[in-house]
C-alpha cells in the first residue's frame, strides 16, 4: 500500500535517541549542571540542612506561578499580570488580616480572608480571561493592561485603608491557626527529622558535625541539636501543583481540550472543543497560583508591600519557555517547567553560597538560557509540525 | 434502486442581493461516491456549507432518510450523520495521532481520565480498515503527510458516525502518490456499502475515477447531472467548463492572439 510504505520512512528509535529528543532535556541538563556546579563552588552549603530549605523555598516560589504561566501559554495565551496579581492578592489578605474583614463583617480568620481574596482574583481573572477571548485582541496586552491597573489598585488600596503601602508585625497566626500552617508554616518535618537522626548516628560512631561531608552536616547545629525543623509549606503547593497540572495535561480530557486550543484554536472549536472557557479557565489558574504564591508569602513572614511579586510574571513565563512551552502555543511540558523552575531558582540563591560573585550575574544567565532555550523550542517545533 | 440517504429539493440560498444557490436538487445514495464538480464560484463551497449546518438554507429542504431536517447548527448536521471534511482538515499538528482522532469526543474513565490505550488501539484500528496502517499514533500529526492526513480526518469522521460523508477538495494540494492514496481510501470507504461520499473537486480525470453519480455546478444551478453510464467524456469535459465547449474555447483565445 502506499501510504504504509511512506510510514515506514520514519526512522525507528532507539530508546536514547527518544530521550535526546524529548522536550525537557534541555533543561534538564542545564539543571543537571547547576546543581553540580552549586554543589562544588559552595564547598556544598547549597544543599546541607538550611541552603536545601531556602533553595527549595525559592524554586517553590518560582515553580508555583511559573506552572500557571506554562498552563495558560500551551492553551495560546499570555499573562503579564501575575506579578500585579500576586501582590493584589497579599494585599487583600494582609489588610482583611489587620484591619478586619470589609463592610464591618468583623475580624478575619486567615482562612476567611485566604477565601475572600481567592474569590476576588478568581474573579479577576475570569474577568482578564473574558476579555481576551470576547474582544480576541491579544492576552498580551489586555494582561498589560491589567498589570498596570492591579499594581496601581494595590497601592491605591494600601494607602486608603492602611495610610502606607507596607503592613507588618501581624500576628503570627501559623501559631495557632492550622490553615495559615498549612499556607506559612513548615511541613516535612519528618525528612529533616530523618536527616538528623542519620546524622547523630555518625556521631556516635565518632564523626563530628564538620567531618559529615557525606550527610552534608547531618542536620545538627553548632550545639549538637536539630538544626532545621522543616521545609516551607510552599513546598507542598509546589508539589500538589505540579502534580495536578502533569495530571490534567496528559492524563485528561481537560488536558486533550488545552492542547488543542493552543495549537489551532479553529480546528479544536470545528470538533466541538469549547475554546473560550478552556482559556478563561486558564486565565483563572494563574491568578488562583498567584493568590498561592501571596498567601504563602503573607502567612510565613506575616507582612505585605505593594511592590510584592514585581516582575514575577516574566520570570514566570521565561521558566515556563526555559522549560521547553512553545511560545505559539499547544507544546510544553510540566516536567521541563519543573526543571526550569529548579535552574532558576538554584541560581537566584546562589550568590548567598558563592558570596564572592556578584549577585547580578543571576539576570545575565536568566536571559542566556532563556535564549537557548527559545532557539531549542523552535527546532523542536519545526520538528514536529515541518513533517516529512 | 435503493432510497436515497440524503435528498436536496430546490435548495436556494440568498446572501442579501446576492444569490449563490438557484434551486439545487441532489440525491446521495448509500455504498455510492457523487462527485460534485463545477467552477471557482460555481456555489460548490455554499451548498457544501447548507448540507453541514453552517449556513441556514433560505428556501428549499434537506431530507435525510426520507424525513425533513432543519441544521441550525454544525452539530445538528453531524448528529444527523453528515461528516464534512474541510480543505483544512481541522487537525492540530503538534498533537498526537489519537489526540486528534478523539479531539473534543475524548474517551473517558473516572474523574475524566483518558482511557488512552483504548482510544490509541480504535484510532489505529479505524486508520487500518481504511487504508493506512499507522504503527504509532502516539506520533504527532505534523509527522504525517498530507495525504495521511487526509485519511485522518476521514476515518475520524466515519468513526464518529458519518454516513454521509463530504469530502471538500480532498485531493487538491497533494502530489499525485497522495492524490491516488486518498482516491483507493475514497474507494474503501464506498466498498462498506453504508456510507455515501459526496466528492467536491476541480478535477475531472478524479471524479471519472471514482464516481458513480455527477452533479456539475454553475453559477449556482445544476447545470447536469448523471450516473456514471449516462455521462460520456466528453460531455462531462464540456460541463466541467460550465458548459462551454472546448472548441469555444479555443476559437476565443484564438481570437485574442
Amino acid at each position: 500500500m502506499a501510504n504504509s510504505s511512506e510510514a515506514s520512512r520514519l526512522k525507528e528509535e532507539t530508546w536514547f535517541q527518544r530521550i535526546v529528543r524529548r522536550p525537557e532535556i534541555g533543561a534538564f541538563v542545564v539543571m543537571v549542571v547547576i546543581i553540580v556546579g552549586l554543589m562544588f563552588a559552595s564547598d556544598g552549603k547549597a544543599f546541607n540542612a538550611l541552603g536545601l530549605k531556602n533553595n527549595i523555598k525559592i524554586i517553590s516560589q518560582f515553580g508555583i506561578i511559573a506552572l500557571g504561566a506554562a498552563m495558560l501559554m500551551i492553551a495560546g495565551e499570555f499573562d503579564l499580570s501575575i506579578g500585579s496579581m500576586i501582590g493584589f492578592a497579599g494585599m487583600s489578605m494582609s489588610l482583611m488580616l489587620k484591619w478586619g474583614l470589609p463592610f464591618g463583617l468583623g475580624e478575619a480568620t486567615p482562612f476567611m480572608a485566604f477565601a475572600l481574596t481567592l474569590v476576588m482574583t478568581l474573579g479577576l481573572g475570569w474577568f482578564i480571561g473574558t476579555v481576551v477571548v470576547r474582544s480576541g485582541l491579544s492576552s498580551f496586552i489586555v494582561t498589560l493592561a491589567f498589570l498596570f491597573f492591579l499594581r496601581g489598585a494595590t497601592e491605591v488600596g494600601f494607602r486608603l485603608i492602611n495610610k502606607s503601602t507596607q503592613v507588618s508585625g501581624l500576628q503570627d497566626f501559623k501559631e495557632d491557626s492550622w490553615f495559615a500552617h498549612f499556607l506559612g508554616g513548615e511541613l516535612f518535618g519528618w525528612f529533616y527529622d530523618a536527616w538528623y537522626w542519620i546524622g547523630m548516628q555518625f556521631v556516635d560512631l565518632g564523626f563530628d558535625r564538620k567531618e559529615q561531608w557525606f550527610t552534608l552536616g547531618g542536620n545538627i547545629n553548632r550545639r549538637g541539636e536539630q538544626w532545621v525543623e522543616g521545609f516551607d509549606a510552599r513546598f507542598l503547593w509546589f508539589i500538589v501543583i505540579s502534580m495536578a497540572a502533569y495530571f490534567i495535561l496528559s492524563r485528561t480530557q481537560l488536558g486533550n481540550w488545552i492542547f488543542a486550543t493552543g495549537d489551532n484554536k479553529d480546528a479544536a472549536r470545528a470538533n466541538g472543543v469549547p475554546v473560550n472557557r478552556v482559556k478563561i479557565g486558564l486565565f483563572m489558574f494563574t491568578a488562583f497560583c498567584a493568590t498561592m504564591f501571596a498567601a504563602c508569602q503573607v502567612f510565613d513572614t506575616n507582612t505585605s508591600d505593594a511592590a510584592k511579586g514585581n516582575l514575577m510574571e516574566l520570570f514566570a513565563i521565561a521558566i515556563a519557555v526555559v522549560g521547553g512551552t512553545l511560545m505559539t502555543g499547544g507544546f510544553g511540558s510540566i516536567v521541563g517547567v519543573v526543571f526550569g523552575a529548579i535552574t532558576v531558582g538554584l541560581v537566584s540563591n546562589a550568590v548567598f553560597f558563592i558570596p564572592q560573585i556578584d549577585g547580578a550575574w543571576f539576570r545575565v544567565f536568566v536571559g542566556t538560557i532563556l535564549l537557548a532555550a527559545v532557539f531549542a523550542n523552535e527546532r523542536i517545533r519545526k520538528r514536529i509540525t515541518g513533517g516529512i | 434502486m435503493t432510497e436515497p440517504y440524503m435528498r436536496v429539493e430546490n435548495l436556494v440560498k440568498q446572501f442579501g442581493p446576492f444569490t449563490a444557490l438557484g434551486g439545487v436538487d441532489l440525491e446521495v445514495y448509500p455504498g455510492e461516491v457523487h462527485a460534485l464538480l463545477g467552477d471557482n464560484g460555481a456555489g460548490k463551497s455554499t451548498l457544501i456549507k447548507n448540507l453541514a449546518g453552517v449556513h441556514q438554507p433560505s428556501s428549499g429542504q434537506i431530507y435525510i432518510e426520507g424525513k425533513p431536517v432543519n441544521f441550525r447548527s454544525p452539530r445538528d448536521a453531524s448528529n444527523a450523520g453528515i461528516g464534512t471534511v474541510y480543505q483544512d482538515l481541522a487537525l492540530n499538528p503538534l498533537m498526537s495521532v489519537t489526540r486528534n482522532f478523539f479531539m473534543g469526543r475524548e474517551l473517558k474513565g473516572m474523574f475524566g481520565t483518558l482511557r488512552m490505550d483504548e482510544m490509541n488501539q480504535i484510532a489505529h484500528d479505524e486508520m487500518l480498515t481504511i487504508g493506512i496502517d499507522f504503527s504509532d499514533p502516539t506520533q504527532a500529526v505534523g509527522t504525517m503527510s498530507g495525504g495521511q492526513r487526509q485519511t485522518l480526518a476521514i476515518a475520524r469522521a466515519i468513526y464518529f458516525g458519518a454516513k454521509v460523508l463530504i469530502l471538500d477538495e480532498p485531493t487538491s494540494a497533494l502530489g499525485q502518490r497522495q492524490q491516488m492514496g486518498v482516491l483507493k481510501t475514497m474507494m474503501r470507504v464506498r466498498s462498506r456499502g453504508d456510507i455515501a461520499i459526496i466528492f467536491i473537486t476541480h478535477n475531472e480525470i478524479h471524479s471519472k475515477l471514482v464516481a458513480d453519480r455527477f452533479t456539475f455546478l454553475s453559477l449556482g444551478k445544476v447545470i447536469g447531472q448523471g450516473t456514471r453510464e449516462t455521462l460520456e467524456g466528453g460531455e462531462i469535459r464540456r460541463l466541467m467548463a460550465g458548459g462551454a465547449e472546448l472548441g469555444d474555447l479555443a476559437k476565443e483565445l484564438a481570437d485574442i492572439g
